[in-house]
């Protein structure tokens, strides 16, 4: 090894290797055509290459998940120097890559189905959900404001592409422009917050800044609310909410699905390593702030999840609300509550990505169904998808026997444990509102009469997609700790292992 | 890993029986399905095997449960406790004592019985149908059963599920919005009781409990339950606004909605009158009474000192439980909603005898949740033949039916006479315990209570006079069929146990009273604890 070690880039390399050797081979297998050569008789359509660069990249994915992971059990922490340090791999950031990846490699599969059936399938869609992966795993483990800003913009302008990959639609174009404009507006608030925090602290590392941060007084705090505002908004959480919906309704589904779990893992967990690692305490005026952030996600993002009648809006306001949910640890900031919120993290994308992906996996023809009419009768024609749909949307509201339960239990145990019942009251009272509108889909599909001819069979990748995120909404529905398979997935566990590297 | 067998697992043998049948049968089906191309197994198939398992999950709990229980020792019974996790204090603990043995065993009994009388009635989708009351008929026995609050509460919330999509698919036409009424008002109150049970644990840490969410501490497992909790009145100031009542009012509400409580009362109705009938005999029969056995089970141990304090309120809520239920059961046109009311009312009873806290009120709670179950389950079960028959359920479409259909109206003439309390049947032992209980609290409380007796033979003769006798002035009555073969044995089997317990109650009552006396005595002696430990906290004058 030499002076640098390199091995701290080996998830991020794998991803960016993949992301520019799909590029390259999109534009190679393009150009290979034959002049002339009708567009029957190529072998490689555009569709099939894209389908083909869809199963190149997951190889990629899963390498970088591998390496991960392999990290993440040594228990190597390793930083990686630039003059002074920007990343550091660790438990916490190997912990996020892995989720991240599983997340990513989840929407890379359900996409493999989706995208030809919304008439999309190109290449370049893969290699910019793997530059956007890439920007994940930098934000999850910078150590540095300019690493994290790095990787926040890396993670974003991908995903800016994706929103409006859909070309031919008007709503997902107008959603790219949207999230765009508002996006570089936060970008702006956010590095403001960063020169404030400089200027206060003559820091850009977390180190340089705990140490720095009494001492700048008001100056400090001021570029702290501006940075928290600024990753309030990709995590999507009230007051800085309002490109959600309108992302998550326009964009392809699959993207939905990728951006709605992905951007919210690498969100809250560079949150919490700011928060955790770059203050000296979490002091009364932040915390006030961050249960302002989260009691506003709970009530608005619930209370307009009522009224939706498109399944990806109340998807995007029912996300606002658990981003809620979640905040709820950041306010109560005890190991305990960490490890809560890394536990919920684990489990909330499998439960959104299995809601998401019975939304795809009924669309066809470029038609979707969106509107909860759509899903009516759903059962009497596909009673095993609308059951699965249940039982995501049953674990999303919490109900005991699945995972989703269990990530609320430990995130109300913390909270109780420090004595914030009025956070717990407000948590609980708005999940019972999110139960009445997850049961309109049940309703619908149990309960009225058939109304739309569901598509064919889902497509075997949608299958083991659908049937990953419903073993795991199940497992950890039962065994969030214990492990009586031996398969060593004791989440709550792993969750802690990385939640004690910030203490 | 031990493999349960019936000799050392008892319990968890009966409870899970009707659910692994239930997910055997989804299984096969489903391998059938993808096999021939068919829709699965027939529906005879599953409609023999479902039946077959909740007949044997009967005899099972007879033989196993009933059977093997020792009236003379107190206590909890048959125990099992194997760790789940553990770090948390949450346990798989199941055991039965008097009171969740009557329950149980009631549970088993109806259910193959609902099973029967929907044979013909369930078109659509069958199957699922019989999947959710497998798996209903597991998750109600798992929550009578439990010994650890958490576990409870688990199944307590699981229950909701099966029970709303019964309600919701195959209800009447105003399913949809019953079913989500019902289930918005039990999750409300559910989630009031999850606050109130983390806050019971985090205290019992503090006061240097173990993190427990067990009950009870059993002699051979070293961890201590909750209930040594007797001192939780640690706020100081106003004792009777404590900490004890704030969480005494918490998990009344949670349970007195499913009860239901008088003015929580609102989503019983419409649930009853929109479920199929084998979902109005579950939820009037058993589910209700999960209620009334969370509050004798959880309330009153946890929070004895708030449980007397709060006992006038609870018994001015019961009586008006009992007279309001009446007056209003007394103007429905609809037979449905008119026993629906009278559940109301039949529960009021029941609260009252529990905030008695006396021997005979508690024993006699018990009896009449019993007896509720298996009267009122009854009169769903008559109403809904009737409605097979005519599609209507206003009491003015009928009149005379005596004449076309002798027998029915024999089986409806003896399940009135149970409901409103007649001598030799069984409502009568539980409303005199009651009454005796209740007179012993208060007599002035006695008194209003009895007029509620008098109300229900009121209502109920009343009803029955309007649908049997009178002109057969109705010529679609006239060529009414009488009860087909399936449709007696059905009620025959229900009759049996209310002539039994009303003519001999001993056996049941042999089992209920040392269970409800060794509560009693738990009760008495932490309210003791609990004023001395109040009064170490109010500042020396």
């Amino acid at each position: 090894m030499i002076g640098l070690d390199f091995s701290v880039l080996a998830p991020l390399g794998f991803v960016s290797i993949g992301a520019m050797a799909v590029l390259l081979l999109d534009g190679l297998l393009s150009r290979s055509f034959v002049p002339g050569m009708s567009a029957r008789k190529r072998l490689l359509t555009r569709s099939r290459i894209g389908t083909l660069l869809g199963m190149f990249s997951s190889l990629f994915l899963v390498l970088a998940i591998y390496t991960a992971a392999s990290m993440f059990w040594s228990g190597v922490q390793l930083p990686f120097n630039l003059l002074r340090p920007m990343l550091q791999l660790d438990a916490l950031s190997s912990f996020a890559i892995v989720l991240v990846g599983i997340a990513a490699l989840l929407s890379v599969w359900l996409s493999l189905s989706y995208l030809p059936a919304a008439h999309i399938n190109y290449g370049e869609y893969y290699a910019l959900l793997l530059l956007s992966t890439a920007g994940m795993f930098v934000l999850v483990s910078a150590v540095d404001l300019m690493a994290l800003f790095l990787g926040l913009e890396l993670t974003s302008i991908p995903i800016y592409a994706l929103v409006g990959f859909n070309r031919r639609k008007l709503r997902s174009n107008e959603a790219a422009l949207k999230y765009f404009l508002l996006g570089a507006f936060t970008s702006a608030v956010l590095l403001y917050g960063m020169a404030l925090l400089y200027g206060a602290t003559g820091h850009t590392d977390f180190d340089g800044i705990r140490r720095g941060f009494a001492a700048g007084g008001a100056l400090s705090l001021a570029g702290l609310a501006l940075v928290i505002a600024g990753l309030a908004f990709k995590v999507a959480a009230v007051p800085f909410h309002q490109w959600a919906p309108d992302v998550y309704e326009g964009a392809p589904t699959s993207v939905t699905a990728f951006l709605s779990v992905t951007v919210k893992i690498a969100g809250f967990v560079v949150l919490l390593r700011f928060l955790v690692l770059a203050l000296p305490e979490l002091g009364d005026r932040v915390s006030i702030l961050l249960q302002a952030l989260a009691v506003l996600s709970m009530l608005v993002g619930n209370w307009m999840a009522v009224i939706q009648t498109n399944v990806k809006r109340m998807l995007a306001y029912s996300s606002i609300g658990h981003a809620g949910y979640i905040l709820v640890g950041f306010a109560t900031d005890t190991p305990e509550a960490w490890t809560a919120v890394l536990f919920y993290l684990v489990v909330y994308p499998f439960m959104t990505l299995g809601a998401f992906s019975v939304v795809i996996a009924l669309a066809q023809g470029g038609r979707e169904w969106e509107s909860v009419d759509d899903f009516s009768g759903l059962a009497s024609k596909r009673p095993g998808l609308a059951a699965l749909m249940t039982l995501f949307l049953l674990s999303l509201a919490g109900i005991p026997g699945t995972a989703g339960f269990f990530a609320k239990f430990y995130l109300v145990v913390a909270a109780v444990n420090a004595e914030h019942v009025v956070l717990v009251l407000i948590l609980l009272g708005t999940s019972l509102v999110s139960v009445f509108y997850y049961l309109k889909l049940p309703v619908a599909m149990y309960m009225r009469e058939p109304r739309n001819e569901p598509s064919q069979e889902a497509s075997s990748s949608e299958f083991v997609v659908l049937a990953l995120c419903a073993a795991a909404v199940l497992y950890f529905g039962f065994f969030p700790q214990s492990d009586p398979l031996g398969s060593g997935l004791q989440a709550l566990d792993l969750a802690g292992r990385a939640a004690d590297f910030l203490q | 890993m031990t493999v349960p067998t019936l000799a050392t697992h008892a319990i968890t043998c009966v409870v899970f029986l009707p659910f692994a049948a239930g997910l055997s049968l989804l299984v096969v089906s489903a391998f059938a399905s993808l096999l021939s191309r068919s829709q699965g197994l027939p529906k005879i198939v599953w409609q023999v095997v479902a039946s077959a398992t909740t007949c044997l999950t009967f005899l099972l709990s007879a033989v196993a449960l009933w059977g093997r229980f020792d009236p003379e020792a107190t206590g909890y019974q048959l125990v099992e406790r194997v760790a789940w996790l553990p770090e948390y204090g949450i346990h798989y603990f199941v055991g039965i004592d008097g009171i969740s043995l009557v329950l149980v065993m009631l549970t088993t009994f109806l259910m193959p019985i609902v099973l029967l009388v929907s044979w013909k009635e369930i078109g659509r989708s069958p199957r699922a149908y019989l999947f959710f009351m497998l798996f209903l008929e597991t998750a109600i026995l798992g929550a009578f059963v439990s010994l650890n609050l958490f576990q409870f509460y688990l199944l307590w919330e699981v229950v909701l599920i099966p029970m709303y999509f019964i309600i919701g698919i195959w209800g009447g036409p105003r399913r949809i919005y019953a079913a989500t009424k019902f289930f918005l008002f039990t999750q409300a109150g559910s989630l009031l009781m999850f606050v109130a049970m983390l806050v019971v644990y985090r205290l019992n840490y503090l006061q240097g409990g173990a993190l427990n969410f067990d009950l009870i501490a059993v002699a051979g497992f070293p961890t201590v339950g909750i209930p040594l909790l007797q001192t939780i009145v640690p706020v100081a100031g106003a004792p009777w606004w404590s900490t004890q009542a704030w969480l005494f009012v918490a998990f009344v509400l949670a349970f007195g909605i499913k009860v239901p409580l008088v003015p929580f009362h609102t989503w019983l109705p419409d649930a009853h009158v929109e479920a199929p009938t084998g979902g109005s005999v579950i939820l009037a029969g058993v589910l209700l009474k999960l209620g009334a056995y969370g509050l004798l089970r959880f309330a009153l141990p946890l929070f004895p000192v708030a449980a007397k304090d709060f006992a006038p309120w609870m018994l001015g809520l019961a009586l008006a439980g009992i007279v309001y239920g009446s007056l209003v059961a007394m103007v429905q046109k609809d037979l449905k909603r008119l026993v629906a009311y009278s559940s109301v009312a039949h529960m009021g009873f029941v609260l009252l005898g529990i905030f008695s806290l006396n021997l005979q009120g508690l024993t006699g709670s018990v009896l009449q949740m019993l007896n509720h179950g298996l009267s009122t389950g009854s009169l769903f079960v008559l109403v809904g033949f009737l409605y097979a028959r005519r599609q209507t359920r206003l009491i003015a479409d009928f009149g005379g039916l005596a004449k076309p259909m002798p027998v029915f109206a024999a089986f409806f003439g003896l399940v009135v006479m149970s409901s409103i309390g007649v001598p030799v049947l069984n409502g009568f032992v539980g409303e005199f315990l009651i009454l005796l209980g209740a007179f012993g609290a208060n007599p002035w409380v006695a008194v209003v209570a009895t007029s509620g007796v008098v109300l229900a033979a009121a209502y109920m003769l009343w009803m029955y006079r309007r649908v049997v006798f009178g002109p057969l002035d109705k010529p679609e009555n006239r060529g009414l069929m009488d009860l087909d073969l399936r449709e007696r044995a059905a009620l025959v089997l229900l009759v049996i146990p209310i002539v039994w317990i009303g003519v001999h109650p001993n056996p049941l009552l042999r089992r209920i009273e040392p269970s409800v006396s060794l509560l009693l005595q738990s009760i008495e002696l932490r309210q003791l604890q609990g004023e001395e430990a109040l009064a170490t906290l109010e500042p020396a004058p």
